[in-house]
């Protein structure tokens, strides 16, 4: 068993960490396992499914394909960095208000790439945001909810601009 | 149409939502433990062995390793099942499956466990093995159980089917086979437990029903029902697999034995190599009409293959054969489904419970009986639908909440324009256009057995509310309708009701959240508890107020009197008086829907007290050189009886359309070949059609509020609009799921559209 160790400096939900990790674990195991951040899931461990996504430096990732030591220097955002103390993100608001959470364990994956979508794209049509989503395999709602609510989140100026 | 209402009919907000937006909820494999060890199981090396020897020392002495089990561990009946019990937990002298597991490790960590599950030494014997239901019904083949090769055979016989046949205008025979289909839910399966202070094994798991689990927990281990709690996880969607005993039974092994916390989180590979499967079937159909096109004459002989145990097998051939005839009303009917074992990881439950199956076969007849005879898809199907008075195949009355017509009367519009607009118009030389329908009946409940639920609904002096339910939330939202439907009752808000879900320790006995069965059965526990609770309060309340008990209404939180909104009573201070009195605040509630078991001969009998009904019409377009479907629009119209909660409804809709586009068109579980995400597609986002969703209610005098179910009707009527679609697209016909490239590519070619088409 490979026990070489690494340590990383990252900006995880806008708090800089600096932590000592094994080489060879997921970013997805260094934000579930030693950040205890249960929010980010894996669904396939494979990069099929879409459940562990995360942002990068803005970018959604699969952190299952991600090494933790690749964290290194970045600025990373999890589900549980999306809403602000108490309040909800209008993006969480528009998915509860129209009913595009069933199970909830795609959800955090979900709103983590819509989330980094919407700051790179600021008034995608229905087939764009169906093809930024296409990466998250949700089995219970048939995903038509979900587009529902990325499309009146973009009618909601706070959920723009990668606010 | 729900105007009387507060609380029913309204889309409120989900039950949880808050948390599973901020990935809050805490799922089997996220639950906090101190330092619990990793279970893991060693599985067969051969799909049919007999156990010679099973060889742990070397494992043992693993560094990290904490106990290794095997059967001879298992101090109770070593026999899974809910319906027919033939799986042991680990095996004894002998192997069925790939999935069978031999031996269960326990320790510090993931490396230390496979190291010790290869270092277990298992001798066998091989045997031949049977993987094809028809050769294993061979004389000669393999046995693979001691009481032969065929689980169960479900017969549903009505009239003479002969004589039909006789009189018949047009006869159409043909095959239609379906495959195997991994359930997929996001969550793969996952458990974690600990043993309390009392000796207790509390496990959470993710799981379709925690009082099942309980049961067969009990059973394995021979230990007192206050000895295991199961509660429920938050589940990440079940859709059938998770009604098994996945991981729950290795917990609660490891427990028994080491005392220690301890988890198991099932690996994407582990989920499809160990649990169940969609039965898959072969369907040899025979159908005959009269001239008009009414359908005189079924006769169905089916097998499904269920792979090395039961599961649910038994449900699916029943469930399967009482659904052949379709939603249509036939005079002869000679319907037989025959579960049989084969060396194939098990098949049980997954949503339809064989009506899905069967609704490709029924659903491709009408079409070619229409085309046949010169008539619509659409006017055959209204030609012979059921309705209030018909007889189904068992011989039921069908006496009310038959919604089948309106369903077609709703779909009529799109189909007409669609036949106009879409199929009329090709956007490319290289692409043809369909339009195709798909319609289904399907039985709320288990068939033709008992199948109550309980709750209990309690309130506290002060007035607030709690209701107790067994009924196992898998996102579907069964929890927010059953506290919708307390609310109602109670003229209370939904948010004023705290609900205790799925904990053995805290509630009783719902059943399993499958059959599509919660809203119907559970809806009315619930009901029926509440009603309890609000007599109560109302007999406080005549007291108070002077008036005759029949003009009190429970709204806004106050008992006050129909017609005089100023005189009222809190309920906070009438349940303060009740208890000070030393009466009861606390009330339990049960359902049973009225069924008569099935005549194990003619299948005659009441196997369900109320049906859904839907019709779903798909617009496809066919890429006639590569074979790809795109699914443009389904418009789906189901007769729910009464939707508690609309967009839920709408939910399932496009959950089960888009489960749907996937078992016509893309999946196909196949042992040893699919072995993880990357071998098995399920649609993405790109993948599922515009969804329009007509909900039709055609209320059912048993129903809470008039509501039957919708889960698994959703899906049921997907696939055959989309097959039917494709055939009118191409003017050619697939008779095997999926519809996949290669099998679409072939149609296309067959049917001479493999190049330009000539305008």
């Amino acid at each position: 068993m490979n026990q070489n160790t690494v340590q990383i400096e990252f900006t995880i939900n806008g708090k800089k960490v600096t932590t000592n990790i094994p080489s060879h674990v997921t970013a997805l195991h260094v934000i579930r396992e030693i950040m205890g951040l249960k929010g980010s899931k894996e669904g396939c461990g494979i990069g099929e499914c879409g459940a562990c996504t995360i942002q990068v430096d803005d970018k959604a990732v699969n952190s299952c394909l991600m090494l933790g030591a690749q964290l290194h220097n970045r600025d990373v955002m999890t589900i549980e960095g999306l809403s602000k103390e108490k309040k909800l993100h209008p993006l969480q608001e528009k998915f509860i208000e129209n009913h595009a959470v069933q199970c909830g364990f795609c959800t955090p994956g979900l709103l983590m790439s819509t989330h980094a979508f919407l700051k790179e794209n600021e008034n995608p049509d229905r087939q764009e945001i169906t093809r930024a989503i296409a990466g998250n395999l949700c089995r219970c709602t048939g995903y038509q909810q979900i587009i529902t609510s990325i499309e009146a989140a973009l009618q909601d100026e706070s959920c723009r601009g990668g606010e | 149409m729900n105007k009387k209402y507060r609380s029913v009919g309204r889309s409120i907000r989900k039950k949880g939502g808050v948390e599973k937006v901020k990935g809050d909820p805490v799922f089997a494999g996220d639950i906090e433990l101190d330092n619990p060890l990793v279970l893991k199981v060693k599985r067969s090396a051969y799909a049919h062995a007999l156990i010679r020897n099973i060889n742990t020392e070397e494992a043992l002495k693993i560094d990290g390793v904490k106990g290794v089990f095997t059967s001879k561990d298992i101090p109770g009946v070593n026999l899974l099942g809910i319906i027919n019990r033939d799986q042991p937990l680990l095996a004894e002298e002998r192997v069925r499956s790939l999935a069978d597991g031999i031996a269960l490790v326990a320790a510090e960590t993931e490396e230390a466990a496979q190291l010790g599950i290869d270092a277990i030494h298992v001798e066998y014997e091989k045997l031949p093995a049977v993987f094809n239901p028809v050769e294993a019904l061979k004389d000669g083949a393999p046995k693979i159980h001691a009481k032969g090769n065929v689980l169960f055979t479900r017969a549903v016989l009505k009239g003479n089917a002969d004589d039909g046949f006789e009189k018949a205008y047009s006869i159409i025979e043909k095959e239609y086979t379906t495959s195997a289909i991994e359930h997929n839910y996001m969550e793969p399966d996952a458990g974690a437990g600990f043993v309390d202070e009392d000796g207790c094994l509390v496990i959470y798991a993710s799981t379709q029903n925690p009082h099942y689990d309980h049961k067969e927990l009990v059973s394995l281990f021979a230990l007192e029902d206050e000895n295991v709690r199961i509660i429920q996880a938050a589940t990440g969607g079940g859709f059938g697999s998770k009604l098994d005993l996945n991981v729950q039974g290795f917990i609660g092994l490891a427990l028994l034995h080491l005392k220690v916390p301890v988890r198991y989180v099932y690996s994407r590979e582990e989920a499809y190599l160990a649990t169940a499967k969609r039965h898959p079937f072969t369907i040899k159909i025979k159908t005959a009409t009269d001239r008009d096109g009414r359908l005189i004459a079924t006769r169905v002989r089916a097998v499904c293959n269920t792979g090395a145990y039961g599961s649910y097998g038994i449900a699916v051939a029943s469930r399967s054969a009482v659904h052949g005839t379709g939603p249509y009303s036939v005079e002869n009917v000679d319907i037989e489904v025959k579960c049989v074992y084969t060396n194939q990881t098990y098949c049980g439950a997954m949503r339809g419970f064989g009506a899905p199956q069967m609704a490709l076969a029924h659903e491709s007849q009408m079409d070619l009986h229409a085309e046949v005879l010169g008539i619509d898809p659409l006017a055959i199907r209204l030609l012979n639908g059921l309705e209030v008075g018909s007889l189904s195949g068992t011989g039921q009355l069908l006496t009310s909440s038959v919604g089948f017509k309106d369903c077609l009367h709703a779909i009529a519009p799109y189909y007409e324009e669609a036949k106009k607009s879409w199929v009329s118009t090709c956007s490319t030389p290289f692409k043809r256009r369909g339009v195709g329908l798909g319609a289904m009946w399907y039985g709320i409940g288990n068939t033709g057995v008992q199948n109550p639920s309980t709750a209990r609904v309690t309130m506290e002096p002060d007035g607030t509310v709690t209701v107790f339910t067994g009924c196992a939330e898998l996102g579907q939202g069964s929890t927010t309708v059953l506290c919708q439907i307390v609310a109602e009752i109670l003229g209370i808000s939904p948010d004023e009701i705290s609900m205790v879900v799925g904990d053995t320790r805290y509630t009783t006995n719902a059943g399993a959240t499958s059959a599509s069965r919660q809203t119907y059965i559970s809806g009315n526990a619930v009901k029926d508890a509440a009603e309890s609770l609000a007599n109560v309060l109302l007999t406080e309340a005549v007291n108070r107020l002077q008036v005759p008990k029949n003009t009190l209404v429970l709204e806004n939180g106050e008992v006050t009197t129909t017609g005089n909104p100023d005189c009222g009573i809190g309920i906070a201070v009438l349940a303060g008086r009740i208890h000070d009195k030393g009466g009861v605040l606390s009330w339990q509630g049960y359902f049973d829907p009225e069924t008569v078991p099935l005549d194990p001969k003619t299948g005659a009998g009441v196997p369900y007290a109320t049906y859904a009904f839907a019709c779903q019409m798909a617009m496809v377009e066919v890429d006639t050189l590569t074979g790809e479907v795109t699914v443009e629009k389904v418009v789906a119209a189901h007769d729910v009886g009464r939707a508690i909660h609309p967009e839920n409804v709408v939910g399932q809709i496009c959950g089960g359309v888009a489960m749907g586009v996937g078992f016509a068109l893309m999946e196909k579980f196949e042992q040893g070949k699919t072995e993880s995400m990357k071998d098995y597609h399920i649609p993405t986002a790109s993948d599922v059609p515009e969804v329009v969703a007509i909900i039709v209610e055609s209320e059912e005098p048993t129903g809470p509020f008039g509501a039957k179910g919708v889960g698994e009707p959703a899906l049921i009527p997907t696939a055959p609009a989309v097959i039917n679609g494709i055939s009118s697209a191409l003017n050619y016909r697939i008779y095997d799921l999926p519809a996949s490239l290669e099998r679409v590519l072939e149609a296309s070619i067959q049917a001479g559209h493999f190049g330009v088409q000539e305008e």
